[in-house]
């Protein structure tokens, strides 16, 4: 049996973009985008599976305008051959459950044994979409996955993941939707060739209309009523004898 | 059909109401006395002491004692909780932690029932009729503020958020429920291995003890000692995960866990961004670095120049002295 394989990428602010908050109350972000770090440990998880595999099909899926289409070079430039973008730039910004109806609606045409995702996106950390997508398709689900272990012939998959203070071992058939936590593979950079090779490549597109969705309206269902900055600490207050510390502590009642 | 109530999913370890779970209580009970709603816990799996205990801190507790969901499944979870929305009527809102089980039932259950789903809010309040959170993006490099519109809101917490819930006056009451519960969803539990010694899970820790690169191989058991004492849980920069000596389970960062105790004390650690971005929730830091230069005291309350040698030993045996 060849196995089918489903990632799903994104492209989001590098970790070191500058993110801040304008005077008109919009967000000011740094134009530096790349493939998200946990979608990147997920393509390379894919590409880790077919090395065993070799006869199995990997296709990467990125929701969105413009941006998506980067993110998806990626995954080419990685070594992935099939991606496709799904939706337009009217998807861009688009809740949890807009993007995974979409991404949902491929996948029954594509009919994966193994649907692979980071574990939440490097821009809004919400974690929606892997799960999202394994209640709109009915299928398991196991998170931050830090380690796959495929049978293909013997149809089923063995993770291992964090489940609060244990480390669980779990086994499952397909199909399976699995997150990727950091650990789960190393991403390797890309040789130059496949760089070239996929900035030249045409991108397939599919419509919302195509996939049979209706239009996108998480307006609906969340509202943005603000951006704020972070939390700030007051001036670190410097001890030099552990009874002072201690005496603090006590008195802020931590201990 | 719905109700109103807001719905809190327990999560019990070891016999116990979590410190998260007994914050979610409080922020129900605090949020739903706002709007004339009804604070629930809703508890899944046979576990009669626990109904109990939860009755000691809520009105009412929904209890499915139904041992199909003894052992966990996100799937068969998320399933026996729609279950519970068809039997009693979609709740205003759903409440659960940021722990790893319900960061797969939860957004798993909100895609089952149409719904919007937020997680890691460190602020819940009310926009209208609407549950309004703030929750961290960008890494924690700014805060969002949503309303959410669709019923249930269903929203994961970081805990430290709320004050936990105090004891009732007059316990509530436990209602057993029976729900449709789906077939195992079939991932199964080949193996379960404790991944922080000491059993601890950081998440749920009041006091973590972390340490970095200057604590590192046998100046970690300083570590170790110090969370003992404290009754806390232990944790890792990225420099001892990716150096293998310590599991990633305890990992606090961007890419590990982001925790909010009520002290957080970080040995050793050179204070990176990213490491940062896992603890600045915490209520109080402390940071102990032979550097007076090091990143890490701008992102604390209390700092201490020294070597972690000495400095980590006579703190434990201040704290015990104080005891």
């Amino acid at each position: 049996m060849s196995l089918k394989i489903a990632v799903l990428v994104k492209q989001v602010p590098d970790h070191e973009a500058i993110v801040q908050i304008d005077a008109d109350g919009t967000l000011d972000i740094e134009d530096r985008y790349v493939c998200s770090f946990f979608d990147e440990i997920a393509v390379e998880a894919a590409l880790d599976i077919r090395k065993a595999n070799a006869d199995a099909e990997i296709l990467a899926l990125s929701v969105g305008g413009k941006r998506s289409v980067e993110s998806l070079r990626r995954a080419m430039a990685m070594g992935i051959d099939q991606v496709e973008q799904l939706g337009d730039d009217s998807m861009d910004g688009a809740d949890g459950l807009a993007v995974a109806s979409l991404v949902a609606a491929r996948l029954k045409t594509f009919n994966p044994d193994l649907v692979l995702a980071g574990k939440q996106a490097g821009d809004d950390d919400m974690g929606a979409v892997g799960p999202m997508v394994s209640g709109l398709m009915g299928m398991p689900l196991v998170n931050a996955a830090t380690s796959i272990d495929v049978d293909a012939d013997g149809g089923k998959v063995r993770m291992t993941h964090s489940m609060n203070a244990e480390t669980w071992t779990v086994e499952s058939g397909f199909p399976i939707v699995i997150t990727a936590q950091k650990g789960l593979a190393e991403p390797h950079v890309p040789v130059v060739m496949r760089v070239m090779k996929a900035m030249r490549a045409k991108i397939t597109n599919t419509s919302i209309e195509d996939l049979g969705v209706p239009a996108s309206d998480s307006t609906g269902r969340l509202k943005r009523l603000g951006y704020y900055s972070p939390p700030t600490r007051p001036q670190v207050q410097m001890v030099s004898d552990v009874n002072e510390l201690v005496a603090v502590l006590a008195q802020r009642g931590v201990i | 059909m719905a109700c109103n109530e807001i719905w809190v999913v327990a999560r019990i370890r070891d016999g116990q109401i979590t410190q998260a779970g007994l914050q979610l209580v409080g922020a129900a009970r605090e949020l739903a006395k706002e709007k004339g709603l009804d604070a629930r816990a809703v508890l899944l799996g046979c576990d009669r002491a626990a109904a109990d205990d939860l009755s000691g801190i809520v009105d009412k507790v929904l209890w499915l004692n139904d041992e199909r969901l003894n052992e966990y499944d996100a799937a068969v979870y998320a399933g026996a909780l729609l279950g519970l929305m068809e039997a009693r009527g979609k709740p205003v809102a759903i409440f659960a932690g940021t722990n790893d089980m319900d960061s797969e039932v939860i957004p798993r259950l909100a895609a089952m029932c149409g719904a919007a789903f937020a997680s890691s809010c460190v602020k819940i309040g009310w926009e209208g009729d609407d549950l309004a959170i703030r929750r961290p993006i960008y890494g924690g490099k700014v805060y969002e503020e949503l309303a959410i519109l669709s019923r249930p809101a269903m929203v994961t917490v970081r805990p430290g958020a709320f004050d936990g819930a105090q004891k009732l006056a007059a316990p509530g009451s436990v209602e057993e429920i029976s729900v449709e519960v789906p077939a195992s969803s079939g991932v199964t539990v080949v193996e379960r291995a404790s991944s922080a010694q000491g059993g601890q899970d950081i998440s749920d820790a009041r006091r973590v003890v972390a340490g970095g690169r200057g604590v590192s191989g046998e100046l970690y058991r300083m570590v170790e000692a110090l969370a003992d004492t404290l009754d806390g849980a232990i944790a890792a920069s990225r420099a001892l995960v990716d150096a293998g000596e310590r599991p990633h389970g305890q990992q606090v960062g961007k890419s590990g866990k982001t925790i909010s105790p009520d002290l957080y004390i970080a040995c050793g650690i050179s204070g990176a961004i990213h490491h940062v971005l896992g603890m600045n929730t915490s209520k109080v830091v402390v940071a102990v670095n032979s550097d007076p230069d090091a990143l890490i005291f701008a992102a604390a309350d209390l700092g201490m120049v020294g070597d972690a040698k000495e400095i980590l030993p006579a703190l434990a045996e201040a704290i015990r002295a104080r005891k």
